[in-house]
């Protein structure tokens, strides 16, 4: 009965949306703010609707009702609580019925945000986001429906994919969804400019904490998706360059070009047309994601023939939301008005090479993406474009960048002065190089690549607390002072400088990954096997049986320069029902870096494969990434109102540009 | 009842959220224009900032420059003004109205009615009671075969019992895998490799894969008779293209059909898709062919028959013709002559015998 | 500087790197691309020794041996050919003979190849779809029966 319910609401949500779809548009035409009113108050009707529905989703599932088909096909009544909830999720129809949730939740937040958003805006932003939200719903409804029912129902589910039960790849999906649907709410404010026909600081001011905060949870989301690789595959490897991350990694670089320049256009009025084209593009890279996933078409391009109407519709949606943006865009953004001026070396001048920058490591890696289906679709040559061709032409890209941004972080608004920023930075030069000099010089006849890299993080984090202390302290600044000074700036500054030394610490974590060693042998019991300067003793091998599954265990003693340093466990499970093997890497921390062992196959006289990597500081990885989330909450929080005070011609170098 | 109650209120609701506003009149407070209320507010942040030294004086006053450019600017873009007064604001509140309690209900309950399951909405609960509780029974019982052939996976017949529940349970993986282990720790039997093979039909969505062929195949040397390995190899053929030979297995295996066999109607569904004529429809099918006809039919096989002798299948083909029009005497008669014509064949005898058992041909035993 | 002066400033800037990047994404085509093979399309295309390679096929049964020190042999193969592989390593998980596997590496000689690396999907049930389309385009899907009882 709940199960129905929650079906009807999911079809009163379709009409309400097409009610907030139509309704608030000709208000705005019209200029009539009692129409312009229906928006919010059908938006939270719409959130209503849809949270019931999810609501009734998930009762079915916690109760295994085995007469929704979907339940059935993901639900076991076996199942831990934990696994039952992220079951509602774990699959197609469940995971688009999450993203039309979040997508109404932030619309219902947009509807109550009445008293800093201006009437008109608000009005068509929602009506865009209606839009967005008509074309899921009927998709959900027609080709992908959560409630399908079952008569007779099954006695039993059929449980979810051994790999999925994990709490890694719980809470992926809702992480990457509220990346990717806030994202939506920035496309919707740049359609609602786009019809309007007006934008400006204001506007800026009210995307930016979408943005944000899109870009922390979608960056929490693809680390967190990177290191459930990294441990549950098996293979060592962090990101495999797989069209199944790419589609995740595309959004996040358009999104973080979008980001900077949304500061841009919110202190200085400047670079509109870029920053709705940026909205636009990271939404649709955005949809293109979900979709390319969720389709199947990445798996297998004939999958679009087992489900011809899912694939179609999916084609459609993309095909009508990018190309009608698009023309919105070329139609109206001539008449934008121009933003402010800036010259060349400034802080705009600098964020727009950073755009450059991202939006073309964005386009190389689409074009790497796409470019094997295309081909396979066109002549029927199969390819695989792989990690060396993104390292090629993506690293390229993203080193200079790299280079570039404690110099932009320091330049000031409008018109900065290139040597006096390159001086403030003196310090940071010469430690970083000093740093890899050393390196180099400790590590010397190892990879190169190494130092380099680490050099290179070294400066990115370096930059960024430079940025914190040559704001607040200068020579002659009694510590308390400084110290005052320092807390007294704006949060968004201190993000700002977080999220920098996430790249960094991010950026020695991927380069330290040249140093990692790795061992692969056969080993009785007793044997060693080493790897750089860890070895590891076979102590046995016992046979394990779970409620679900059989392992085989190899237990291992770990050596660390000739110390004992602790034992790790590597299994080799079956899930007996299923016949579904899998590796469990056994993983032991040491410090930053890890010892990572994975088991082969165990040979009939006892013996088994090992495969033993250590890599140091490869923790810094995920850290990285954690701390440009926290750096990104941190801004979000900043909720002053913000100008970017030009320097005068004249003014000293040293001095400090406000916030 | 009560839940289209609940439904009604829900629509009802959804109803109200969009008219609530309409109704309001004036209410739409008069919103401090949010526009020139940023700017001041930005100026009065620069003040702060000054105030606290954060800014240096020339910054602040750079600042505010810039802030006030922008007012100007915001405040020299035409202001329409709001028209929310007048005939013509009444009419499009009208038709605003009019839109959301037709558009709503009649989009709600359509789209339900088609996608919903509202047949659905007036089953007692207490039957959903009971057969939860089933599966809940049926449930234990799998979970103890399961870990009973987790400790004793060798046991063949284990996996015959749990293969059947597991397809019922549409966990065909799991049931392709049991009878798989059913197959391989159990002496050959056709009943169960046909049981595999079409478990394998299933796991690939009916497409019949080299690995289902090649088992259907051995359960066919096992047992030529079985009607399901037999049926299965010519879908097979269908999927290759050979129509021809498709066709001449279905017509061969119908003819094999004991009367009501369930699965004859879906031999002769597999024929009419071929455009295959349909023979000797069983006489519970609506027989689009007269009775007539199917005597004619019969007469020519016998004559043929008679002329020319026939395989053992054959021959019990025509045993069974006559069963089923009820000319007993005259099957009997064909068990006979089936015996002299294959007396040479103690394959083929032993095949006339069994039918002849099944159709209870008493008399005709030698 | 002046307006147009600022724009063309631009406008140089965002020409420099996305030539350098066009540059960069035709050379990597040209180098870094693995095209994918199945034994037969070996012996037809004629491919020259030494090429990196995706090779696809079926793992033949019987042909897996296992070496010292994860040192394994095996062979792929498809309706009409066979290629012997070399691997050093660990097996995935679904590494099964008779089933789908592709491998990439280096042609050494017509007839062996080197792999460094042996994929198969997590799903018990998957075939590459590279494999697949293979064998469905070497006569039907059955094309598999032709292949798959040889070997039983």
């Amino acid at each position: 009965m709940l199960v129905e319910a929650g079906h009807f609401a999911l079809a009163l949500a379709l009409a309400l949306s097409l009610i907030q779809f139509v309704v608030p548009l000709w208000g705005a035409r019209a200029n009539d703010p009692v129409l312009m009113a229906v928006a919010p108050a059908s938006a939270l009707a719409v959130l209503a609707c849809v949270g019931f529905s999810f609501l009734a989703l998930t009762c079915a599932y916690l109760a295994s009702d085995f007469s929704v088909v979907n339940v059935v096909q993901n639900s076991h009544s076996a199942k831990p609580l934990i696994y039952k909830i992220s079951g509602v999720w774990g699959n197609h129809e469940g995971s688009m019925l999450l993203w039309v949730l979040i997508l109404a939740l932030f619309g219902g937040v947009v509807a109550l945000s009445r008293n800093s958003v201006p009437m008109r805006l608000q009005a068509n932003t929602l009506a865009v986001q209606a839009a967005v939200t008509v074309a899921f719903l009927l998709f959900i409804l027609t080709t992908s429906n959560p409630f399908t029912r079952m008569i007779p129902p099954a006695p039993e589910g059929q449980d979810l994919n051994p790999l999925l039960q994990d709490p890694g790849l719980a809470i992926h999906p809702p992480l990457l969804y509220i990346g990717y649907v806030g994202f939506s709410i920035s496309f919707a404010f740049a359609c609602a400019a786009l019809i309007d026909g007006r934008i400006d600081a204001v506007w800026a001011r009210i995307v930016r904490p979408w943005t944000l905060g899109a870009w922390a949870f979608l960056t929490l989301g693809i680390a967190m998706g990177s290191y459930w690789a990294y441990y549950e595959l098996g293979w060592g490897g962090w990101w495999f360059w797989d069209p199944v991350e790419n589609a995740s990694l595309m959004p996040w670089l358009a999104g973080t070009a979008l980001m900077h320049s949304t500061v841009v256009m919110e202190k200085r009025d400047a670079l509109k047309v870029w920053t709705i084209l940026l909205a636009i593009l990271t939404f649709s890279l955005s949809l293109l994601g979900t979709f390319l996933v969720r389709s199947g078409v990445l798996t297998s391009v004939h999958s679009f023939a087992v489900d011809p109407a899912r694939g179609t519709f999916i084609l459609v949606i993309l095909i009508l939301f990018i190309g009608g943006s698009l023309t919105l865009f070329a139609w109206r953004a001539p008449l934008l008005r121009q933003g402010g001026l800036f010259a060349p070396v400034s802080r705009e001048g600098a964020l727009v090479l950073n755009n450059l920058f991202l939006a073309t490591a964005c386009a190389t890696v689409f074009i790497g993406t796409l470019y094997p289906l295309a081909l396979e679709v066109l002549t029927g040559e199969k390819i695989s474009v792989g990690a060396p061709f993104f390292n090629f032409t993506f690293l390229p890209l993203i080193v200079p960048l790299l280079l570039l941004l404690p110099l932009g972080q320091t330049l000031a608004w409008k018109r900065g002065n290139f040597l006096g920023t390159a001086q403030r930075l003196y310090a940071v030069f010469g430690v970083s190089l000093l740093a890899t000099i050393l390196l180099f010089a400790f590590t010397y006849g190892g990879p190169v690549a190494a130092p380099l890299g680490i050099g290179l993080g070294v400066y990115l984090v370096l930059g960024s607390l430079n940025e914190i202390v040559t704001r607040s302290w200068s020579k002659g600044t009694p510590l308390a002072v400084a110290w005052r000074k320092a807390r007294g700036l704006p949060r968004s500054a201190w993000g700002t400088a977080i999220a920098h030394a996430g790249v960094g610490l991010t950026v020695i974590g991927i380069a330290a990954t040249a140093w990692g060693v790795e061992g692969l042998g056969t080993l009785k019991i007793g044997e060693r096997l080493k790897a750089g300067d860890y070895e590891v003793r076979l102590e046995r091998v016992i046979p394990r049986v779970e409620a679900n599954y059989r392992e085989d265990v190899a237990v291992l003693t770990v050596f660390g320069s000739g110390r004992e340093v602790g034992t790790l466990e590597t299994m080799k499970r079956l899930y007996v029902t299923r016949g579904m093997p899998t590796t469990e890497a056994g993983i032991l921390t040491t410090g930053l870096g890890q010892v990572y062992a994975s088991l082969g196959e165990v040979q009939p006289d006892g013996s088994v494969g090992i495969r033993l990597y250590h890599k140091p500081l490869v923790l810094l990885i995920w850290i990285g990434s954690l701390v440009m989330a926290i750096g990104g909450g941190i801004s979000l929080t900043d909720r002053r109102l913000r100008i970017g005070a030009p320097v005068r011609a004249k003014a000293v170098p040293a001095a400090v540009p406000a916030e | 009842m009560v839940i289209w109650i609940i439904l009604l209120m829900m629509t009802a609701a959804a109803v109200m959220a969009v008219l609530w506003p309409l109704s309001r009149r004036h209410a739409v407070a008069h919103q401090g224009d949010p526009d020139t209320q940023f700017y001041r507010e930005q100026v009065a942040e620069i003040e702060r900032d000054l105030g606290r030294g954060v800014l240096l004086p020339s910054e602040a006053e750079a600042a505010r420059a810039e802030a006030a450019r922008r007012l100007l600017r915001a405040r020299g873009l035409p202001d329409e003004g709001s028209v929310a007064v007048g005939e013509p604001a009444l009419r499009r509140r009208r038709a605003a109205s009019a839109l959301a309690l037709s558009v709503v209900p009649i989009l709600a309950l359509a789209t339900y009615e088609i996608y919903g399951s509202p047949q659905l909405l007036t089953q007692p609960p207490g039957a959903r009671m009971q057969q939860a509780s089933e599966g809940g029974n049926l449930m234990q019982a799998v979970a103890q075969i399961e870990e009973h052939l987790a400790r004793n996976p060798q046991d063949g017949r284990g996996w015959e019992v749990i293969a059947p529940v597991y397809v019922r349970m549409g966990r065909i993986e799991d049931a392709v895998r049991a009878y798989e282990a059913a197959v391989r720790y159990q002496s050959p039997d056709a009943g169960r490799l046909a049981n595999y093979g079409e478990a394998l039909v299933l796991a690939r969505d009916g497409l019949i894969s080299a690995e289902a062929q090649a088992v259907f195949e051995q359960a066919v040397k096992l047992d030529p008779s079985a009607p399901k390995p037999r049926f299965y190899l010519a879908r097979a053929a269908v999927q290759d293209g050979q129509t021809d030979k498709a066709k001449a297995a279905y017509l061969e295996l119908l003819g094999l059909a004991p009367p009501g066999a369930p699965w004859a109607e879906a031999v002769r569904q597999e024929l009419a898709a071929l455009g295959a004529p349909q023979p000797e429809p069983a006489p519970s099918a609506a027989a689009p062919v007269g009775p007539e006809a199917i005597q004619g039919m019969v007469a020519g096989l016998a004559s043929r028959l008679e002329a020319q002798g026939g395989t053992a299948e054959e021959w019990a083909r025509l045993m069974r013709s006559y069963v089923v029009l009820g000319q007993r005497d005259k099957a009997v008669d064909a068990a006979k002559r089936a015996r002299q014509s294959l007396a040479q064949d103690a394959q083929g005898l032993k095949a006339i015998d069994a039918m002849a058992q099944e159709l209870k041909l008493t008399d005709a035993q030698p | 500087m002046t307006r147009k002066q600022r724009r063309l400033t631009l406008i140089g800037a965002a020409g420099c790197v996305l030539a350098i990047a066009l540059g960069l994404v035709l050379y990597a085509m040209n180098d870094t691309i693995v095209f994918f093979n199945s034994p037969a399309d070996i012996q037809a295309k004629n491919v020259a020794p030494g090429t990196r390679i995706r090779l696809g096929g079926l793992v033949k049964e019987g042909s897996v041996q296992r070496g010292a020190d994860q040192q394994i042999t095996f062979e792929v193969m498809d309706a009409q050919a066979a290629i012997k592989v070399s691997y050093k390593g660990l097996l995935p998980d679904l590494f099964r003979e008779g089933q789908g596997v592709v491998a990439e590496g280096v042609l050494e000689s017509p007839s062996v190849f080197r792999a460094d690396s042996v994929l198969a999907k997590h799903d018990e049930n998957y075939m590459p779809r590279e494999v697949a389309d293979t064998l469905k385009k070497q006569g039907h899907w059955q094309g598999e029966a032709s292949a798959a009882p040889k070997t039983q």
